[in-house]
């Protein structure tokens, strides 16, 4: 079954994201069972990260709670570990992170969906 | 107010204009243009908007000011700030934009098929929108009191500055709509950052050094003016009772609850921030999202990572300064700035006199001014579309639902400025900043209880009913709501329950998830959800705006 049937209404926000002229030659379909399917492993990715994410940030507040060292030692200068991963480390973590899960959503998606679809094989993309 | 500053804000003012109204000239005149720019907002563009709209007084003064005035603990603020689109990049930028709607109200309604749920996300989206706008809003009119120093036409300076700033912000979003706005804020959020570097330049020019001045910032108790504001008083630490707070460690403003109370408000917030979702739906694609967000997530690392490290040049800079410096000892007791706010301002006038200061002025008034933008445009969407065009005449010309729009952001603009005029300045008795962080601070409490959880079920968990929806923003938004007034009531956060009691996001999304999860157990999800996830998670609308893209430049190619 297709995501939208040819024969179905066109979405009128759609329409006014398109050129009307040759709008049906570009349609595009997804199966349920092939949605479903990339569905399930993007939802494993999003908590897998998320937990990555959420075990590093709430490791600085138990970590500065629980442990003397992690306030009191000097790294560099005048800085904690705890000051300075939250003034410096913790951003290029954040970026690092998203790199890393949009990488592989984006890489999922394209193998997961999109091949039944004339799509870019025959444009030669 | 100098000559220097005059020219800097009426040539931002007019660079703003101009950007709205060349906008405007390129625009067609759609809802779709008005509201969305017309879903053509490049992923570069679209990250400095979301960056502009993000970024407000709250942000630019705010977080430098919090590690100004309470070291480490401070830095908090710009860690939860920062962490906000990490959630947003994982669970809902893609999806949100996949399903292809206005706002967050319609993109809720359409979802679920209900009408009920749509209205429910229309009163919490304009709670929302208005517990950002009104401290936005005396933000503008005490930065002027501040900076310019007088009123016109019979107002007194704060009301001058309320004045204008909702008028003129409220032209540029009427002229210019989403397209206008969306060059503003990516205008401004470049304008921001800059300023940052170059005060961070000037700062390491004149020979600070990062790690040396947070040791020198630590090598003695942290000073904060006392109570009767001609002395200064140390800080208990919250995590060790039996020591005063130091500059460098925690402790000086949070005890552990605390910081989890105030990291998990700011974290979860964000993705329930209905001005900063609305600028996903400008994207062309789901999959341009993603990587907006990541350079979101780039851009505001940076952001916040020099506020940072110039909220700690600022304990250092001022202090030495603050006794051979006439200017400065009038805004300092012993060293220490009276309203940690001043700390960028001050930077700015130590390091390049008035013109410092007068650029530093102009990047807070720009960091305002696009939040404003946003919020406006979001209430405008949520009236004007989703009540305007749903309810009150559903066969409206696109001419006739631009107008209610452009009617909703001038309302919105008015009820805002009417509250911000309400509060009375001088009864917040130089404390406004901490008001405005606070107040800030709670919106974030709102849209993280009240919208988050039920959006990001409503995108990952197909069980979710119309009626569990409609229960988890209400007991989100009556959490939040109670635990504010108690935490008031008892005297603001003197203790860990007191900040549990004024972020309450730790205790308010968890009981709305949970509440989703059970009312939607007892009834089934809603029909036409198999089309409705084929929208969320499938790429066939992305593969087509791609695919059209490609064979366009082609053709563009061949004639």
């Amino acid at each position: 079954m297709p995501a939208r049937r040819p024969d179905a209404e066109p979405d009128p926000e759609d329409a006014l994201s398109f050129p009307a002229e040759g709008l049906a030659d570009l349609q595009e379909y997804d199966a349920p069972a092939e949605v479903d399917a990339a569905f399930v492993t993007q939802r494993r990715i999003a908590v897998g990260y998320c937990l990555v994410f959420l075990l590093v940030t709430f490791a600085i507040p138990v970590l500065t709670v629980s442990s003397g060292w992690w306030t009191d030692a000097r790294v560099v200068g005048g800085m904690s570990p705890s000051f300075l991963m939250a003034a410096v480390v913790l951003y290029v973590f954040f970026v690092g992170l998203g790199v890393a899960a949009a990488t592989l959503a984006d890489g999922a998606e394209d193998r997961m969906l999109g091949r039944a679809g004339g799509s870019d094989r025959e444009d030669g993309a | 107010m100098s000559a220097q500053t005059f020219a800097l804000l009426l040539v931002l003012g007019a660079i703003g204009t101009l950007v709205s109204i060349t906008a405007r000239a390129r625009g067609r005149a759609t809802t779709l243009d008005f509201y969305l720019a017309g879903r053509r907002v490049g992923t570069f563009t679209n990250a400095c908007a979301i960056c502009g709209d993000y970024f407000s007084a709250a942000s630019f003064l705010g977080v430098a000011a919090a590690v100004y005035a309470s070291g480490l603990d401070g830095v908090w603020y710009a860690a939860g700030f920062a962490a906000g689109f990490v959630p947003v990049l994982l669970f809902v930028a893609a999806p949100l934009r996949r399903f292809g709607r206005i706002s967050l109200p319609d993109f809720l309604g359409e979802r679920f098929g209900s009408e009920r749920v749509r209205v429910t996300a229309v009163v919490v989206v304009q709670l929302v929108v208005l517990a950002y706008l009104v401290p936005q809003a005396v933000g503008s009119g005490i930065t002027w009191e501040l900076l310019v120093g007088r009123g016109f036409g019979g107002l007194s300076p704060y009301a001058t500055g309320v004045v204008i700033s909702a008028a003129l912000i409220a032209a540029l979003v009427v002229i210019g709509g989403m397209r206008g706005t969306t060059w503003n804020q990516a205008l401004q959020f470049v304008l921001l950052l800059t300023v940052l570097l170059w005060l961070a330049t000037l700062v390491f020019s004149a020979g600070f050094s990062y790690p040396s001045g947070v040791e020198e910032a630590s090598s003695s108790a942290l000073l904060v003016p006392a109570q009767d504001g001609a002395s200064l008083t140390t800080v208990p630490d919250r995590l060790r009772p039996d020591r005063e707070a130091i500059f460098g460690t925690p402790g000086a403003r949070y005890g552990g609850l605390g910081q989890f109370a105030l990291l998990t408000t700011l974290m979860l917030g964000t993705a329930g921030l209905p001005h900063i979702m609305n600028r996903y739906f400008t994207s062309p694609t789901g999959r341009s999202t993603r990587f907006t967000t990541v350079w979101v997530l780039g851009l505001a690392g940076a952001f916040y990572a020099l506020a940072v490290m110039l909220g700690t040049a600022a304990r250092v800079t001022i202090a030495e300064h603050a006794d051979d410096t006439a200017w400065l000892a009038e805004l300092t007791i012993d060293g220490v700035l009276r309203v940690p706010e001043h700390a960028l301002l001050a930077l700015g006038r130590i390091h390049a006199g008035v013109p410092g200061l007068g650029l530093v002025a102009t990047a807070a008034f720009a960091a305002m001014i696009s939040t404003i933008g946003g919020l406006l445009l979001a209430a405008a969407a949520s009236w004007g579309h989703d009540v305007y065009e749903r309810y009150l005449n559903p066969r409206a010309t696109q001419r006739q639902a631009i107008r209610a729009g452009q009617l909703a952001v001038g309302v919105a603009s008015a009820v805002a400025a009417v509250i911000a005029l309400a509060l009375e300045p001088a009864r917040l008795s130089g404390n406004f900043p901490s008001v405005v962080a606070l107040l800030v601070t709670w919106a974030f409490a709102l849209a993280g209880s009240a919208l988050s959880p039920v959006l990001m079920l409503s995108i990952w968990w197909r069980g979710t009913s119309v009626n569990g929806a409609i229960a988890g923003m209400s007991v989100g938004t009556v959490t939040v709501l109670v635990a504010l007034a108690i935490g008031l009531l008892r005297g603001g956060d003197t203790d860990d329950l007191g900040s549990l009691l004024l972020a309450p996001t730790l205790l308010a999304a968890p009981l709305a998830t949970l509440t989703t999860v059970v009312v939607s157990r007892t009834d089934g999800p809603p029909p036409g959800l198999t089309d409705v996830w084929l929208r969320m998670h499938g790429t066939a609308a992305d593969r087509q705006v791609e695919r059209f893209a490609r064979l366009a430049a082609r053709q563009g190619r061949g004639t």
